[in-house]
């Protein structure tokens, strides 16, 4: 695989220049026929038309690619019959939820979902409150934000430096250590000890979703008229029953929005477990999971953690299209 | 694998939208790409999996090659040789004149079976005979006259890997201004040696990360005492799944894996073992006072020691050395030692690319390897002038088997949990037979689902 073959350039050009002159001509020839149509055909036909190569891609690279996961979580391994086993069919199923690395998985995806949302989302809000009333607030919201656009990747090196662990006795080189040393507390294994491993990962996770989080639920707070702020401490309300009676709950439809995408992004979690520990002592997330199947020729079995994984995210993708829509219909 | 179904994936993209422009870069297909012929007597594709100094090393051989024999060498880096050498088996593609054989056993029968790889006699011709007698017998013959040892290739008697270099795993390595005493013999002398009488906090060193990967260095570890404590049968049983975690013999393994990284025997405790990175491992050995003795790691680890300590201009031989990995108080075993090996197999037989092997199996191509440092050849009388290497050859040379790292035999999941678990136990000794346990379950579902 030394460099590019002429092959793939030429394969790479066609892509480039070739779709967008297919479509081009779709639609102008397309266009021309239609327009030779009846009246009353062209009105009905017209928006299918357009409409077509849209759902011609998400058919061929989503609704495809799903149905064909869900047909793969039910067949055996090398895909030549249907899985046999405990559970019949359901055999890719009946590992995922009786063996024990997938249900530590499972439990740890819970930790995530739980205390990665609600941290991020709280702090996201209590930062978003707080700088509003600040006068350099522009400058502490950037640095809030300023892990959002580093990559995960990055980000679980970068706190696998601070996470890291010398010998008690010897110079800590990571920053946690090296704080617990100046109290003259031993240093602690944190990505090893496995009462301290799940909670150091899903700090990094809040670490870089905080900002995100801050940022969206500012931009609704500016929304909020100062009018009603103004009214409600004429009324005579404290700063701390304003944010409770009165912020909170007009946040709470961008509050429900920047909750599920983060519950989403929990359970998706894959690359800081997988740089910082690899899974190894029980931090396995499903997503790194579902890697593991595929990269150990379970296909079947990824497809099945896929399939658990779609399910449990499908529900919170109803929820965030129907805030969309009610934001929608309340403009 | 990803890469090339991302480009495949990409191509098929690209072939049904822009169809007009792909029918004509459709024309080349897959394959080899590097195009001589069959038959060719000029040519010769070949395939390797290795970069930087080890493909450097690979070719400084091939240049002497091209130079006298006048066959020109296509060289390729391809990591993904083995499964894309499996599809052009399976859709009966071209494939490289000459490519590293299979680690798997089931593909080395399979492509055997299938006609794909051609046997070393067929390469070697007249030459085979010596290149028999020259290489390490480890390396070479299967233990016990079997007929078969799918782990170096040979299948109905015949060879089809031809080894080119070798590694030694195992050693223990130490600092010759601070350990002053006697080899130890035996692994209970090994463990009687007091540290604090040369000046060293305790007796091991350990670093078992790794990243995605760790784990393996502590691997190496139980690997080398298991086939001198039970034996070269149990342990390649072990490897082909059928003895079971939970056995006596793999359990007492890990017992005494665990007095290597007992809070009493290891530099820093558990914690410093898990946490240190397998390439800075040995570093308390060089540091003032020492914080520990020895550290047991294959002959690669002296680069580390060097680049470590710069400013100590660390000497193989004078500054550091190593001795073998002691008997385990089953004489028997001794002779059973933990390396691996580069080989190279032909997929098709042309008469360049028997040229090629012949050449690779000479001792003038292996010597070439040999002077660029870093590795042994898999002939046994090169000359190294690093002492580390020419003692490092000795132990290869006694070696009555050479024996695989085993996880890298396994199948994937249960190298990784393999691996995982001898983090596990590390942590938390307690845990030893849940984890033996798990292990049983995940082999019984690794190996039949295959």
């Amino acid at each position: 695989m030394g460099g590019i073959t002429p092959d793939q350039i030429i394969t790479a050009v066609a892509a480039v220049v070739g779709v967008p002159l297919v479509l081009l001509g779709y639609i102008i020839l397309g266009e021309q026929v239609i327009e030779r149509l009846p009246d009353s055909i062209q009105g009905w036909i017209r928006p299918y038309f357009w409409a077509l190569p849209a759902v011609g891609f998400a058919t061929i690279f989503m609704i495809y690619p799903l149905i064909r996961t869900v047909i793969i979580s039910f067949r055996n391994a090398a895909d030549s019959d249907w899985a046999t086993g405990p559970w019949g069919v359901f055999a890719n199923y009946h590992y995922f939820f009786t063996f024990p690395d997938t249900l530590t998985s499972l439990r740890n995806s819970l930790l995530w979902l739980v205390f990665y949302t609600f941290f991020a989302v709280f702090f996201g809000l209590v930062i978003a409150i707080l700088v509003d009333r600040v006068r350099y607030e522009t400058l502490a919201k950037i640095a809030v934000f300023l892990p959002v656009p580093i990559s995960a990747v990055a980000a679980s090196i970068i706190w696998k430096f601070m996470f890291d662990y010398q010998p008690p006795g010897s110079t800590q080189t990571g920053t946690m250590n090296a704080v617990l040393s100046v109290v003259h507390h031993d240093p602690v294994a944190w990505l090893v000890n496995s009462t301290t491993n799940n909670a150091a990962l899903i700090f990094v996770g809040i670490w870089t979703a905080t900002g995100f989080c801050m940022v969206i639920l500012s931009a609704s707070l500016k929304a909020i008229s100062s009018e009603v702020l103004e009214a409600a401490r004429i009324d005579g309300a404290n700063e701390f029953q304003i944010v409770r009676l009165v912020v909170t709950p007009l946040l709470w439809p961008t509050i429900t929005v920047v909750g599920t995408t983060m519950i989403i992004n929990a359970l998706k979690t894959f690359d800081i477990v997988y740089v910082m520990t690899n899974g190894a002592y029980q931090t396995d997330v499903i997503a790194t999971q579902m890697f593991f199947q595929l990269q150990h020729n379970h296909n079947s079995r990824a497809a099945a953690v896929g399939v658990v994984l779609f399910l449990a995210i499908v529900p919170l993708l109803v929820v965030n299209i129907r805030r969309f829509q009610q934001q929608e219909e309340q403009r | 694998m990803p890469e090339v179904l991302a480009r495949r994936r990409s191509r098929v993209v690209a072939l049904g939208l822009g169809a007009m422009f792909v029918l004509a870069a459709c024309g080349g297909g897959g394959g080899s790409g590097n195009g001589a012929n069959s038959g060719s007597s000029t040519d010769v594709t070949v395939w390797t999996a290795w970069g930087g100094a080890e493909l450097k090393a690979f070719q400084d051989v091939l240049k002497p090659f091209e130079s006298t024999s006048g066959v020109k060498v296509h060289l390729t880096t391809n990591r993904d040789s083995t499964n894309q050498i499996a599809n052009g088996i399976a859709a009966g593609t071209d494939l490289p004149d000459i490519a590293p054989g299979p680690t798997d056993p089931n593909q080395v029968k399979d492509w055997v079976s299938k006609g794909a790889i051609k046997p070393v006699e067929t390469a070697l011709g007249d030459q085979f005979s010596a290149y028999i007698s020259n290489t390490y017998p480890a390396l070479t013959t299967a233990p016990g006259g079997a007929t078969d040892d799918l782990y170096i290739g040979i299948v109905g008697g015949k060879h089809y890997e031809m080894m080119v270099k070798t590694q030694v795993k195992g050693l223990i390595w130490y600092n010759k201004k601070v350990f002053t005493g006697q080899a130890p013999t035996s692994f209970d002398q090994l463990l009687a040696i007091s540290p604090s009488q040369y000046g060293a906090s305790k007796l091991f060193c350990a670093g078992f990360e790794s990243g995605a990967a760790s784990g393996w260095p502590a691997s190496d570890q139980i690997d080398n005492i298991i086939m001198r404590q039970s034996g070269d049968q149990v342990y390649t049983s072990w490897i082909q799944g059928k003895t079971k975690f939970s056995s006596d013999a793999i359990k007492l393994g890990y017992q005494t894996f665990l007095k290597e990284v007992s809070a009493a025997n290891v530099y820093g405790g558990s914690n410093t073992a898990l946490s240190t990175n397998f390439a800075k491992a040995g570093d308390p050995m060089f540091k003032s006072p020492a914080g520990c003795l020895f550290l047991e790691q294959a002959t690669f680890i002296t680069a580390f020691f060097q680049q470590d300590f710069p400013s100590l201009n660390l000497k193989a031989g004078t500054d550091f050395d190593f001795f073998a990995h002691p008997s385990m108080g089953q004489s028997q075993y001794d002779g059973n030692v933990n390396g691996f090996y580069d080989n190279f197999s032909m997929y098709n037989d042309t008469p360049a690319a028997r040229k090629l092997m012949q050449y690779m199996a000479t001792k003038d191509a292996q010597q070439i390897w040999a002077n660029d440092g870093g590795t042994l050849g898999a002939i046994k009388t090169l000359n190294y002038t690093d002492p580390v290497f020419k003692r490092a050859a000795d132990v290869a040379g006694s070696a009555k088997n050479l024996l695989i790292t085993a996880g890298d035999f396994m199948p994937s999941d249960m190298q990784k949990a393999f691996w995982q678990s001898l983090l596990n136990v590390t942590n938390n000794p307690g845990s030893l037979n849940s984890e033996l346990a798990h292990l049983d379950q995940v082999q019984a579902a690794a190996y039949t689902t295959s």
